[in-house]
C-alpha cells in the first residue's frame, strides 16, 4: 500500500501509472522566471494608490517566503511517506517547481522593491507582520506535527500523516495561495501589473497540478485503506480548513483595510469561503459555507486565453516531443 | 431576465457596473452590449471634461494639445458643420464591450497631462477617415465603412491618421544586413526606427556568415549569427511604441545557412540563455530543393554564406543550379540527413509555435514584383502575410486594411456587389496612405513610393460559416471562401487598373510581370473568366497602380474592435478570454448561445458544462447533432481543411496570408506531414503553430458536484488527444491588423 513504510524501488509493473502521467505532463509544462517579462508593472506601481501599494507590499511579502515553506514540507515530511517511486518523481518534479515559484517571487520582490532595506523587511515578514506571521505559524504546526513520525505505522499516525497532506494541498496550495492570486487577478482584470500576473499563470498552473496529485494520493489511499477516513478525520479537516479560512481573512483584512471598489474583506470572505467549500467537496465532505462566488473576474481564469504577443509574451507550449518524420499521418 | 445587469444598477459607481455586466458576459452575451453603451456614457462625459462634444470640437481640442496636424485641423475647421453632421449617433450602438473597451483604452487620443480622451469613438473614426480624405465626401464614404463596422485599416493607420507623425503602414520588411559589422550596426538602428512608430518588422539574417568562418580584419573566427541576434533581440525589447505595445520581429533564414540549428534553438526555454532570445519570432524560409530531399531521404547540405553569397538571391531552378554546384565542389560546412533537420523544424514548432515555415520558390515563383532576375523577395515580414522584394537599398512596406466579411451577408449568402464597393473603396484609401505616409528610413520611402503594394485582407470569416450554417471542412464552405478571394481580386485589380489611368502606374511597373501580361491567378490552374479578361484587358491598356494587392493579415485587434472572428481563421473555443494591455475579457460565441437559446438550452449546467470542457462542446449532452458539427473549434476540425481552404484561395491573394495551424498535442510525426502537405499544396506561407500547455490551472468558478464527478484538472489519465487543458496560448500579431 502507498503509505507502507519502505524504499519501494520499483517502476515495471508500475502500480501507479497516474502519478507518473502526471509527472510527464508537468515536465512538459516547464518556464522558467527569466520568460517573464515584469517591466511593464513597474509604471503600474508608480500610479497605485497607497492602499493599493500597501496591499500589494503586503503580497510580495507573503510570496516572499511562501512556496518555500511548501518545499521545506515536501521534504521533510511528504517524500519519506509516499512510498512508491513513480509518485516520489512526481514530487522531485514539484520541488522544483517550488524552487522556480520561490526564485520568481525572489525576482519580482527584487524588481518592485528597489530599496535593498524593504527587501529585508519583506523577507522577515514572516517574524513581524502579524497577518503574515499566524500564516505561517498555521503551517509550522502542521510541519511539526509529523516531523516525529519516522514510519507510518498505525492507523492513527496514518490519519496524522493524511492531514498535514490535505493541509498543505486543500489549505495551503488551494486556500492561502488561491486568495493571493485573486488579489493578483483582480488587479490584471483592471489591466494592472501584467507582468505578475503572467508569472501567476504558471504558478497557478503549477499549484493546481499539485494538489490535484495530492487529492489523488488521498483518494488511493481511501481505496486501499477505507477504514482511515472516519468521522472524525472528516471533522478534523473541517476545522483545519475553517482556521485556514480565518487566517486567510486576517491576511485580507490587513490588506483591504476599508475594500476598494470591486475587492473588499466582505467579498474576500465569500470567495475564500467559497474555495474552502470546493476543497471539501473535492474531499468528499459536506459544504461547510454554502458561499457563491463574488469575484466575477476569477470566471475568467477558467476559460482558454488568446493573448497578443504585442502585448504579453506568451508561453503555452509544449517541452518533450514526439515522433519521427513520416508523410502519411492525418492531421 | 434575471442574468442580465440592470441597466440602472444601484451601485453608484458606473465602473463597477461596467465590470459586473462584462463579467455576466458567458450568461447571456446581451450584457456585452450593455456594458458597452455604459462605456460609451462613460467616455462621452470623460470627453466632456474637456469641453468635447462634437467632432469639430474634439479636432480642435486634440490640435490645441499638439496632437494632430494643422492641415487636419484647417480641414475640420473649414467643414466644421458638414462633417459634424456626418457624425452617426447609433453608430456606437453597434460596438461589443470588448471591441469598445479596445477603442477607449488604446486607439482615443488622449490629453498629454491629464490622460484624458479628448475624442468620442465616432469622433476617433471619422477623425482617422479625414486624415486620409481630400474632401468631405471622400471622408463621409471612409467613415461610412468604418462607422458601420465592414471595413477598418490596420492599426498604425488607426494610431496615426491625421497625427503630426502619420506612420500608417503596418509591416517592413528588411533585407539581410550585408556580411559586415557597419552594415549590422546599420540595421539595428533601421530595426529601431522602424519600430518606433507601430510598426511590425521582418528581417533577414541569412547574408551574416556563419559560426567558425574567418575574419580577415582581425584573423579571429566569427561567432555566427547568434550573438549578433541576441543583440537584436534587446534593441527590439527596448523599444516601446509610444507606449502602446512593445516592439516586435520575425527573423527569417535560409535553410542552407550553416547556424540554422542553433537558430532553430533561440526561442527555447532551456540551454544556455546567452544563446536565447525570448523576444524574437523565427521563421525558416524554405527552399523547394530541401523539401524534395527531405521527401526523397537525401542529405542537405549547409553553408557559411560568406563562400556562397549569391544563393539568397536565387531561387527556383537557379537556384538549385547553384546549390548543387557548390555541394558539388565540396564547398559546405557540413552536411545532415534532411530528414532530420525537418524533423527539428517541427520540434521548435511544436515547443515554441515558433520557426514558421515559409517557402521561398512559391513566394518568388508567382509574385508579381520578381519579373526580372535581381528583384528578389528574400522573406516575409512579422505575421507571414506580405512577400516583397528587399535589398540593401529597398525596405518593403506594407499599409494594410481588412474588410469585415461578416457586415457583407445579406440574406442567405454574401452582398456582392456591396463587397466589391468595399473593395474599391478600401484599394483608394490604401493606395492614398502610401503618400500621405510619413517613412522613418528613407529605404522604407523610396520602396514603397516604386512599388506601391498594398494589402487588402478580410475577417469574420468564421462569422460568415456560423451564420450559413457552413462547416469549416464542407466543401459549401471552401467554395464560397474561394469566391470571396476572387471577387477581392478581381475588384482589386480593377480599382487599380484605373487608378493608375488616373494618377499613373506606379514607377516599377514595367519590372513586374503584370507588364508582361502575366497575372497571379495565371500561375495557378484557376480557370479564367470573362471578367477576368476583361481586367486583363483594363490593365494593359493603364498599367496598374499597385505591384501588389491582397493579403490577408490576422486582424487580432481590428477583428475585436469590429466585434468578429480574426481574419480567416476558425474559433479556438466557444468561451475564452482575451488578454490584453487594458486587461482581460471574456468572450462567447454568440452565435452557439443565440442557437442554444432558441432550443432553451442556455441554461448555468450548459455553462459550466462547455466551460468545463474547456470551450469544447462535443461530449456536452443534449446538444444537437448539426450545433456539434457547426460550432468544432480549430483544435477540433482537421488542419486539412484549413490547408485546402488556404490553398484554393491562393490563386487570388497576390501576397499571402497569416494561417495558423492548431494541433493540441502535437507530434513529430503529425506536423511533419501537414507541413509537407501545406508545400506541396502550394501554400508561400504559414504562420504559428498553435498547441495547448499539457497541465492547466485548476478552474474555480465552475460548479463542481460530489467527488465523483468532479474532473477539472485531472488531465493525467486523459489519452493524449484528449488532454482537457486551458489554452493559455495562442498569440497573435498585432502589427498587421
Amino acid at each position: 500500500m502507498l503509505l507502507d513504510p519502505g524504499m519501494d524501488l520499483t517502476l515495471r509493473p508500475m502500480r501507479y501509472p497516474d502519478f507518473y502521467e502526471r509527472y510527464r505532463a508537468a515536465i512538459r509544462n516547464t518556464w522558467t522566471v527569466e520568460e517573464v517579462d515584469l517591466h511593464t508593472d513597474l509604471a503600474d506601481l508608480a500610479r497605485m494608490t497607497p492602499q493599493e501599494r500597501h496591499l500589494i507590499n503586503r503580497l510580495v511579502a507573503f510570496f516572499a517566503t511562501g512556496d518555500s515553506i511548501v518545499a521545506n514540507n515536501l521534504v521533510l515530511n511528504l517524500y519519506q511517506h509516499v512510498n512508491a517511486p513513480e509518485a516520489r518523481l512526481y514530487l522531485s518534479r514539484q520541488l522544483f517547481e517550488e524552487a522556480v515559484h520561490v526564485q520568481f517571487y525572489l525576482t519580482l520582490l527584487d524588481t518592485y522593491l528597489p530599496d535593498p532595506d524593504e527587501r529585508v523587511k519583506a523577507f522577515a515578514a514572516v517574524e513581524h507582520i502579524p497577518s503574515i506571521r499566524d500564516k505561517a505559524e498555521f503551517c509550522f504546526r502542521w510541519i511539526d506535527s509529523i516531523n516525529g513520525l519516522r514510519r507510518l505505522e498505525t492507523a492513527d499516525e496514518r490519519r496524522q500523516f493524511l492531514l498535514n497532506l490535505i493541509c498543505f494541498a486543500a489549505c495551503i496550495e488551494g486556500l492561502f495561495f488561491y486568495g493571493a492570486f485573486a488579489y493578483v487577478y483582480w488587479f490584471r482584470s483592471r489591466g494592472l501589473l501584467s507582468g505578475l500576473a503572467t508569472g501567476t499563470n504558471w504558478v497557478f498552473r503549477d499549484e493546481s497540478m499539485h494538489m490535484e496529485f495530492a487529492f489523488s494520493v488521498v483518494e488511493t489511499v481511501r481505496a486501499e485503506e477505507p477504514s482511515l477516513f472516519d468521522d472524525e478525520l472528516g471533522k478534523q479537516v473541517t476545522r483545519m480548513i475553517e482556521e485556514a479560512v480565518e487566517a486567510e481573512l486576517a491576511f485580507a483584512r490587513d490588506l483591504c483595510g476599508d475594500g476598494m471598489p470591486g475587492m473588499s474583506v466582505e467579498q474576500m470572505r465569500d470567495y475564500l469561503q467559497y474555495v474552502a467549500d470546493q476543497r471539501l467537496v473535492r474531499l468528499g465532505l459536506p459544504q461547510r459555507y454554502g458561499t457563491a462566488n463574488p469575484f466575477g473576474f476569477m470566471e475568467l481564469q477558467d476559460v482558454q486565453e488568446l493573448a497578443n504577443f504585442f502585448e504579453r509574451r506568451v508561453s503555452a507550449y509544449q517541452v518533450a516531443v514526439e515522433g519521427n518524420v513520416t508523410f502519411d499521418e492525418t492531421f | 431576465m434575471l442574468e442580465v445587469a440592470d441597466r440602472r444598477p444601484a451601485v453608484p459607481d458606473r465602473r463597477l457596473a461596467i465590470e459586473e455586466a462584462a463579467a455576466k458576459v458567458i450568461a447571456d452575451p446581451a450584457n456585452s452590449r450593455i456594458a458597452a453603451g455604459l462605456l460609451a456614457e462613460e467616455i462621452a462625459e470623460e470627453a466632456a471634461g474637456h469641453g468635447v462634444r462634437t467632432f469639430s470640437e474634439s479636432v480642435a481640442a486634440t490640435h490645441a494639445a499638439g496632437l494632430v496636424q494643422d492641415s487636419l485641423a484647417a480641414f475640420v475647421g473649414a467643414h466644421a458643420a458638414e462633417l459634424d453632421a456626418l457624425v452617426s449617433p447609433e453608430a456606437d450602438s453597434r460596438f461589443e464591450y470588448f471591441g469598445l473597451r479596445t477603442v477607449h483604452d488604446r486607439y482615443l487620443l488622449r490629453h498629454p497631462e491629464t490622460r484624458a480622451v479628448l475624442e468620442r469613438p465616432q469622433h476617433f473614426l471619422l477623425r482617422v477617415a479625414c486624415g486620409l480624405s481630400e474632401t468631405v465626401a471622400e471622408a463621409a464614404e471612409l467613415y461610412g465603412l468604418m462607422s458601420t463596422l465592414s471595413y477598418l485599416p490596420s492599426s498604425p493607420t488607426l494610431f496615426n491618421a491625421g497625427a503630426r507623425r502619420p506612420q500608417l503602414s503596418s509591416c517592413f520588411l528588411l533585407d539581410s544586413p550585408r556580411d559586415e559589422l557597419e552594415s549590422i550596426y546599420d540595421r539595428y538602428g533601421q530595426v529601431a526606427r522602424l519600430s518606433k512608430y507601430a510598426g511590425g518588422i521582418g528581417i533577414s539574417w541569412t547574408r551574416v556568415r556563419s559560426r567558425g568562418s574567418l575574419i580577415r580584419g582581425t584573423n579571429g573566427h566569427s561567432n555566427g549569427i547568434v550573438p549578433w541576434l541576441r543583440t537584436l533581440d534587446s534593441s527590439v525589447a527596448a523599444v516601446n511604441q509610444g507606449g502602446r505595445r512593445k516592439g516586435a520581429a520575425c527573423v527569417y533564414l535560409e535553410t542552407w545557412h550553416a547556424d540554422v540549428e542553433e537558430f532553430l534553438e533561440l526561442r527555447d526555454n532551456t540551454g544556455e540563455d546567452a544563446r536565447r532570445t525570448h523576444n524574437l519570432n523565427l521563421a525558416n524560409w524554405v527552399p523547394d530543393e530541401f523539401m524534395r530531399r527531405v521527401e526523397a531521404d537525401e542529405v542537405w547540405s549547409l553553408f557559411d554564406p560568406k563562400e556562397v553569397p549569391d544563393l539568397t538571391d536565387l531561387y527556383g531552378d537557379a537556384f538549385t543550379t547553384a546549390y548543387r554546384a557548390y555541394e558539388a565542389a565540396g564547398r559546405y560546412i557540413r552536411q545532415i540527413p534532411a530528414r532530420t533537420l525537418y524533423g527539428r523544424m517541427m520540434r521548435t514548432l511544436a515547443q515554441t509555435g515558433n520557426g514558421w515555415m515559409t517557402f521561398k520558390d512559391a513566394a518568388n515563383r508567382t509574385s508579381n514584383q520578381t519579373g526580372r532576375p535581381g528583384n528578389v523577395i528574400h522573406l516575409s515580414n512579422l505575421c507571414t502575410e506580405i512577400l516583397e522584394v528587399t535589398s540593401d537599398g529597398e525596405t518593403a512596406v506594407c499599409n494594410l486594411g481588412s474588410i469585415n466579411l461578416a457586415a457583407h451577408l445579406s440574406g442567405d449568402g454574401m452582398d456582392w456587389p456591396k463587397l466589391a464597393r468595399t473593395v474599391r473603396t478600401a484599394v483608394r484609401f490604401l493606395d492614398r496612405t502610401i503618400d500621405l505616409g510619413f517613412y522613418p528610413t528613407p529605404e522604407a520611402e523610396a520602396a514603397n513610393r516604386r512599388w506601391r503594394p498594398i494589402g487588402l485582407g478580410v475577417m469574420g470569416l468564421a462569422d460568415v460559416f456560423f451564420t450559413l450554417r457552413l462547416p469549416f471542412d464542407s466543401p459549401e464552405a471552401l467554395a464560397l471562401s474561394t469566391r470571396v478571394a476572387e471577387e477581392i481580386a478581381l475588384a482589386a485589380y480593377d480599382t487599380s487598373a484605373g487608378l493608375a489611368a488616373e494618377r499613373g502606374r506606379h514607377p516599377s511597373y514595367d519590372e513586374t510581370r503584370a507588364a508582361g501580361g502575366v497575372l497571379h491567378p495565371d500561375h495557378y490552374a484557376a480557370a479564367s473568366s470573362e471578367r477576368w479578361e476583361a481586367v486583363r484587358a483594363k490593365i494593359a491598356a493603364n498599367g496598374l497602380r499597385n505591384s501588389l494587392m491582397v493579403a490577408i493579415a490576422p486582424t487580432a485587434t481590428i477583428a475585436s474592435i469590429a466585434g468578429c472572428y480574426e481574419c480567416i481563421e476558425p474559433q479556438v473555443s466557444n468561451v475564452f478570454k482575451r488578454e490584453t494591455l487594458s486587461g482581460e475579457f471574456l468572450q462567447v460565441n454568440r452565435y452557439l448561445v443565440a442557437d442554444l437559446q432558441a432550443r432553451g438550452l442556455w441554461t448555468q449546467r450548459m455553462r459550466d458544462d462547455i466551460k468545463r470542457a474547456d470551450g469544447s462542446i462535443q461530449d456536452v449532452p443534449g446538444i444537437p447533432a448539426e450545433l456539434r458539427t457547426l460550432y468544432r473549434t480549430a483544435w477540433e476540425l482537421p488542419q486539412k481543411a484549413l490547408v485546402d481552404l488556404a490553398a484554393a484561395r491562393q490563386p487570388y491573394i497576390d501576397q499571402s496570408q497569416s494561417l495558423n495551424l492548431f494541433m493540441a498535442s502535437p507530434t513529430i510525426g503529425k506536423l511533419s506531414s501537414m507541413y509537407a502537405y501545406a508545400w506541396k499544396k502550394g501554400l508561400k506561407t504559414t504562420y504559428y503553430l498553435r498547441s495547448r500547455p499539457a497541465t492547466r490551472i485548476a478552474q474555480t468558478t465552475v460548479t463542481t458536484g460530489t467527488v465523483t464527478t468532479v474532473t477539472t484538472g485531472t488531465v493525467t489519465s486523459a489519452p493524449a488527444d484528449a488532454v482537457a487543458c486551458s489554452l493559455e496560448n495562442p498569440e497573435t500579431c498585432e502589427a498587421c491588423q
